[in-house]
This record gives C-alpha cells, structure tokens and sequence, in this order.
C-alpha cells in the first residue's frame, strides 16, 4: 500500500501519543485496515512492552557527570531528572481506562463501533453486539470522534475526568473537548484466552496500588489458574512482577504464595523472582514463601540452576535467618540433583 | 620427569538392561599422570561427578589415575561425551590443578563419570571440589584439605593438618588415627557427621545442629549451650574441631567405645539457664493423631503437628515446622519460631504465635492473642475479644462478635462485624494498607478514623454512614485525613487508622457465619 511507509513511520510516534490527534486517528484507521502494518503495529507494541520491562538501571555518577560536561553548558540547565514512576504509570492506566470505558460508552451509543469480542470467547458486556467485521477492540489507544458522530443524548450520567480544551485556530473553526471517561466494562471468557490472560496481567502489574482489590485480586487469581494443569507464563511473569515491586507486604505475601501453587507456568524470570525474594525480601513471610515455592519446585525435579542452589545452600547456613526459611531451604537442597 | 600413559579399555556392548528397550553404550579409559610438586605445595583437584581417592604417601611426585566412564544411547551421543568431557592438567610445582572439564549443556542424553586416585607427597596440601561422589576419601594426609562437596561421603582418614570441609547431602567421617593438633571445622547441611579421636585426645568441641542430635562418648567439661551452639571440652582442649549441621546429627566417639553409649549434649543439665530458642534443642518430632485425650504438651525442635482434637489444654512449642490442631478443648497455646499455623474450633482462650509464616484461626470461640513476625492472619469467626499483630501481612476477620484489636505493619487489614451484634469495639492499624470495615447498616459506634497519606488524591476515606464529619491538614509533607462522629446514635469506639491506604466503613447485609455448637 502506498501510504504503509508513511504510516510505519508514524508508529512510534503513536507508541509514545506524540502524534497529533488527525495524524493519529488516520495511523489507528490504517492500521485497522492493512494487515501487513497491523503486524508491524503488533510488533512495535510488542517491543515496547519488552522494553517496559527492562530494569531501570541508575546511571553512574561518574558517566552523567561526563556527559553534562560534554554538552553545551546553557542546556545543562534544562537538565532535569526524568521521572518514570507513577505518574507514567497512571497515564498508560487512563490510557487503558479510556479505550475500555470509552469503548464501551461508544458502542453504547451506536458510533463507530471499532471493537468487537475476541473470537478466543472474551466479550464485553453492556456494550452492544458489534458487527462481525469491526476490527479488535485495542487496549493502548486515544482516538479523536467527530462531534457529528456522538449521540446528542448523554445516557447514565458517564464519568468524565482530566477535561482540556482545545481553540479554535485561525485556518479552522474547530474546536475540541478532551476528557477521560470511565465506566463499568466487564470481561468475560476463558482462564486461558489469550485475550483474558493478557487483560489480568496488565490488571496485576498496574492497578492502582493502593487498591483494596489488589490481594483480593491475587487471591482470585490463584482460585482461578492454579486449579489448571498449565497455566499460561504470562500470569506467573506478573505475578514475579508484583513481587519483584509491590511494597505493600501483604501484596507480595499472596503473590510468592500464589506462585507456589503454578509450579507448571514458571519461567526463568518467574524463579529469579523467587530467588531475589528469598535473598533480599526484608518480609520472613515473603522470605518464607519463596523458599517454599523453590523447595516445591526441586521435589518436582525441575532443574535449578546454580545460582538458585547457590541461595539455597547460603540460606541453609545463615545463622541469623528464620529457622523454618533454613529448614526449607535444606530441604529443597535435599531434593537437588546436581547437573 | 613426567610419564604418561593413556591407555583406552573398552568400548562394552549394546546391553538391554533389566527390561529396558534402549541400548546402553559404556566406554571407559583410563590416564595416568605423574606430575612434579613441591614439597610443601599444594594439590587442587575439581571433579563434578564422580569419586576422588587422595592418598598421602612417602613418594616425591603426584601420580594421578583418572578412570573416565561414559554410558550413552548411541554411538553419536558417545561421541559427543568422549569430545565433551576433557581432563586438564594444569599450574606449576607449586599448585597442580587437576581438573575435569565438562560441557555446561549437552544435548546427548550422556552421562559421564570419572574417578580419580591421587597419591601426593604427605606434607602436600589438597583441595577438592565435586557436586556428586560416590565418596571422597583424603587419608594420610599432613598438609591442610579442604574438600567442598555437593552429595556424597567425604571421609577423611588420619589427616594431620588443619581442614575444612563443607557438603550439602551425605555423610561426613572423620577418622583421626592419632591426636587432633590441628583444627578442624566441618560444615553440612544435609548430612551426619561423624568424628572418631583416640580416647586420650584433647581438644576444644564445637557442635551446632537443629534437626539432628549432639552425642559424644567422650565426658565433655564445661558443657554449655549459646542458642544452638553447643561448646565443651574434651580433655585438657586444644585444637579446636567445629562440627556444624542443620538437619543432621553430630556424634563424637572416642575410638574403642560403641555409639549406643554415647550421650545427648542437648539434653537439659540442671546448670542450664533457659533461654530464647531453646526449643531448638529439643529432639525433632512427627505428630499426626487423630485425637489426644486430656491435655497435649509438645516442644520440638523441627516438628510436623497434625491432631484431630485435643480433649483438653494444647501447649506446643516448635523451632521450625507446620502445626495444625482441628480442634481444642480447652486453652491452646502455640508457639512457632518460624512455619504456619492452622488452627480449628478453639475451645479456651488462644495464645497462637510464628515468627514467619500465616496463621489460620477457624473459630476462637473465647478470643484471644494471634500474632506473626509476617504473615497473613485470617479468623474466620471471632466469638472472644482478640487481639491480632502482623509485623506485615494482611489480616483478615471474616466475622467477629467481640472487641478486635488488629495491627499490621504493612497489609490490609479487613474485618467483619457480627450482623447480630449492633456496636463492637474496633481498634485496627495498618502502617501501609487500606482498612475495610464491613458492618450491618444498624451498627453503632463512635467512628474515630485517620488517614495519613502522601497521596491524598489516590487515598480516601469511604464511609456508608451518616453523620461523620470530615477533616483534612498537612502534617509535614503528609496529609492527615480524619473523621469523627456517631453513626446510628453511637456506641462502642471505632478507632481505624491506615498510613498510605483507603478506609472504606461499609454498610450492607452481611450473612452471618454460622459457628456450629461445639462437642463436649
């Protein structure tokens, strides 16, 4: 297709919602339409995820020194720290908010439909059925409606936050209202669609953390995906993720005990995540768990790699460690079968 | 100077092997070395699987047998080992490094085992470093050893000079053929230790183990406990020989004596002063009864605690390990230094508490105190006043009709009024966490909550109740959100307080937990 380099060009431009609304809307509606840049959409948001979960590393002092002395002394004033964190974290959340409430309200209203249920099972509920050849509905997404395509009646009273407003210029008449807009969306399908499973590690990595529904949430999900025979990795990784990062002790309690119970879903991150708890974690608890998960892990014959055994065996004889995270720890150490 | 002969055994036969369907390649070869080495130099030897034999003799080189055993399904994945599994002989007169090289992955389903013999001038020092041995034997030895083993038997046998020796899974003896004079320390983790000295020996003991005993046939002076580290005397001292297991068992007999007269160094003396962790010197235990009729006392070291009903007063108290009682009668009182704990109908008042690990209370039909050093806290149903401490973790009170006092130190903490009960005193803390209290829409009380947060725009205060009035002020950088008031006209006090979280005063038709009557 003629406008397909454009359009690639525009990608991360569009990862990163630095396009401008028009240009933005024509990349979505082209993307929707080619399926040569639909994969390389895919493929860029695959990335981006990936590097989403790189670890953050703290430049030495010495390299940050050099390099502002090597750069023109009027723009090291402009230097400021950049801040990931939590901001970012809820601007990619309102972000979701917005494609799966916006979404929902947008379908509700007739307009557009651009989403339509997964064909792994997962549908959305009060939204309506949406015809067959609407593309997927996205997740990472803002989009710009043309005031003639909304419904003039506002039905149930939508929650609308963070509203901006946009002038009139002197080339266009158009005017523009930003706004956030939350409602209740439920998802339904499969433990194992891909679509559901994708859906519960973004809700375990980013939801609010200091949600009174994030143990519970943990909680749940240990209900639902350790009575699987093979739950999917992706479940693990997040919940290797929360343990990794949480703060709220309980969090991470419930997160090493959930682990425990998906042995079959464990990746090599989701043990280093164990093993950095039982080293590091100050929690006896979290401590406790993990040494439990790994001590699982080696009665089932998985094979454990040198620096796991290296923990464990450093665990067995450190003196002032709880005594049972010891005991656990020589009886994983017992099952061992060294290769 | 150096003389090498190699010589290749045999490549065996294509065996079916006690009804196995496969064939089994085994091809074996030997090297021998001779190697030149300083008196006073020193031997390393690393060898990931299979035995390694040193023996310290009169001779001036180090001779070295390395028997190498490959056993493969086919004749490519023999190969791949025969290519893959490489003996190196490297360093100087001073250090001779002798080593086994193996592939960090194969792909062949081989399995290689080579067996070393090395015979070493007698004063010459030896290190040994292996993950799997049949067994790993230093005898005659002068010099100093070291061996650092995975899983085996290490057997130390007339060695002279000072050692150190560390293993995970097996069993460690060390047979002295004449008086220690050099110290000796030797750690483990899975594994017996066993040290046989002459009976006129003299040297200072130092013997640590939590699941495993500590025996001697020897008569000890100064015997003494620090936590589990055991110290004594046998004969005048000297040397000291440092024997360190968690699961195993430690014995020290003197040569010509027999074990079964050996005696427990863990057992109380009336000299004793006790002291916190003490438990741990009592012997391990395995308990799983379906009932104990009258009262049940326990203390052990590392124990698993499982009883169906206790007809009387539970006293428990263990190092390490996992307790469940289904049902006491009377008063219970448990204590865990680390390890869960699940506990049933509890009839008497409840005194449970673990250093690390979750805490499971069905029904505390007199209330009581649950604490954990970390861990959850779950009470499904509370008919007593309790109290209940997380040092982080959330707690959980699915029904109480009684006062609760609940802290953690970073955790929810969640807890459900009796929907029969129309005011209940309620004291919960979380230092980061949200608070959530569930009552009955008829539920009195005078509501004293705070909140203070850093963030006052994610944190909130949600209260179903009318009547609170709310306030907000900066404390330093934090802000403290507080409200007061009566709900339904007052009554007992409501004091929640959550550092970095939300507290949600919920009313609504909660179903009340039926807690059956209990069985006398």
């Amino acid at each position: 297709m003629p406008d397909c380099d454009a359009m690639i060009e525009n990608m991360p431009m569009l990862l990163t919602e630095s396009l401008d609304p028009v240009q933005r809307e024509l990349t979505h509606q082209h993307i929707e339409t080619c399926p040569k840049c639909a994969r390389e959409w895919a493929a860029y948001k695959e990335t981006w995820q990936t590097l989403d979960t790189l670890p953050e590393l703290e430049v030495p002092a010495r390299v940050k020194q050099r390099f502002l002395a090597e750069i023109d002394p009027d723009l090291r004033t402009n230097v400021v720290p950049f801040r990931s964190g939590r901001a970012a974290r809820w601007l990619a959340q309102a972000a979701a908010v917005v494609i799966v409430a916006g979404g929902a309200f947008y379908a509700g209203n007739r307009l557009a439909p651009r989403f339509r249920p997964t064909p792994t099972g997962v549908e959305l509920i009060g939204a309506q059925t949406l015809p067959p050849a609407t593309p997927y509905y996205s997740i990472a997404e803002t989009r710009v409606l043309p005031a003639a395509s909304i419904n003039p009646q506002i039905e149930g009273r939508p929650d609308i936050q963070n509203v901006q407003f946009t002038d009139a210029s002197a080339s266009s008449d158009q005017i523009g209202v930003s706004f956030d807009i939350t409602s209740h969306v439920t998802v339904t399908g499969r433990p194992t669609d891909k679509s559901m499973v994708s859906l519960l590690r973004y809700v375990l990595e980013n939801e609010d953390r200091e949600s009174p529904s994030r143990s519970r949430a943990i909680d749940w999900v240990r209900a639902t995906y350790s009575r699987l025979d093979k739950p999917d990795p992706q479940i693990a990784e997040a919940l290797a993720n929360v343990l990794r990062n949480d703060q709220h002790q309980g969090v991470r309690i419930n997160a090493a005990d959930t682990l425990q119970s998906m042995q079959s879903a464990m990746t090599d991150s989701t043990r280093d995540a164990l093993v950095e708890a039982l080293k590091n974690d100050p929690n006896p608890a979290v401590r406790l768990k993990a040494v439990e998960a790994l001590a699982k892990l080696a009665r089932s014959g998985a094979v454990l790699d040198p620096e796991m055994v290296d923990t464990l065996q450093k665990k067995a004889s450190q003196g002032d460690e709880n005594v049972y995270v010891r005991v656990k720890a020589a009886e994983a150490l017992r099952s061992i079968q060294p290769r | 100077m150096i003389r090498t002969s190699i010589a290749t055994v045999v490549l065996l036969s294509a065996t079916q092997l006690f009804g196995a369907t496969f064939p089994v390649l085994t091809a074996s070869n030997r090297v021998v070395r001779e190697l030149q080495i300083d008196p006073s130099g020193s031997v390393w030897i690393d060898n990931a699987f299979g035995s390694v034999d040193v023996i310290g003799g009169d001779g001036k080189l180090v001779s070295v047998t390395i028997d190498r055993t490959i056993t493969a399904p086919d004749a490519a994945s023999m190969k791949e080992a025969a290519d893959n599994v490489v003996l190196s002989f490297e360093g100087d007169t001073k250090v001779r490094l002798i080593h086994t090289i193996l592939p960090e992955t194969h792909a062949g389903h081989w399995n290689a085992v080579v067996n070393y013999v090395v015979r070493i001038p007698r004063g010459v020092n030896v290190k040994i470093a292996s993950k799997v041995a049949e067994h790993i034997r230093v005898s005659h030895v002068k010099g100093s050893v070291t061996v650092n083993g995975f899983a085996g038997t290490v057997i130390m046998d007339g060695v002279v000079g000072a050692s150190a020796i560390s293993l995970v899974n097996g069993r460690i003896i060390y047979d002295y053929l004449q008086r220690p004079v050099a110290n000796a320390r030797v750690q483990a983790v899975n594994a017996d230790i066993d040290i046989y000295p002459p009976p006129n020996s003299n040297f200072d003991w130092i013997a640590t183990t939590i699941n495993g005993d500590i025996l001697t046939t020897f008569p000890v002076r100064a015997p003494r406990f620090s936590g589990t580290l055991f110290r004594g005397q046998i004969g005048s001292g000297g040397p000291t020989i440092n024997t360190e297991t968690l699961m195993g068992r430690v014995l020290v007999q003197a040569k010509g004596t027999k074990s079964s007269s050996a005696r427990s160094m863990r057992v109380y003396n009336s000299r004793h002063q006790p002291g916190p962790g003490d438990v741990l010197l009592q012997p391990p235990e395995k308990i799983q009864v379906p009932f104990v009729v009258g009262d049940f006392v326990s203390a052990a070291s590392v124990a698993d605690i499982t009883i169906g009903e206790v007809r009387g007063n539970a006293h428990v108290e263990v190092g390490a390990g996992e307790v469940e009682l289904e049902a006491v009668l009377g008063q219970c009182m448990v204590t865990l230094m680390g390890g869960p704990l699940r506990l049933g109908d509890i009839m008497g008042a409840l005194f449970a508490h673990t250093g690390a690990g979750d805490i499971l209370v069905r029904v505390a039909r007199m209330g009581g105190q649950v604490t954990t050093d970390g861990g959850l806290l779950l009470v499904k149903a509370a008919l007593g006043p309790m109290t209940l401490r997380s040092g982080g973790g959330d707690i959980v009170v699915q029904q109480t009709s009684a006062a609760i006092d609940a802290q953690t130190s970073s955790g929810d903490v969640t807890l459900t009024g009796d929907p029969s009960k129309k005011t209940l005193k309620v004291t919960a803390r979380t230092l980061q966490g949200n608070i959530i209290l569930n009552v009955s829409p008829r539920f009195k009380a005078d509501i004293d909550a705070t909140i203070l947060t850093s963030n006052p725009d994610a944190n909130e205060m949600h209260i179903d109740f009318n009547g609170i009035s709310v306030s907000r002020e900066k404390v330093g950088k934090k802000t403290r959100i507080h409200a007061t008031g009566k709900i339904n006209g007052g009554g007992e006090r409501v004091e929640l307080y959550a550092v970095d979280g939300d507290i949600n005063i919920s009313a609504k038709t909660i179903t009340p937990i039926k807690v059956m009557s209990p069985k006398r």
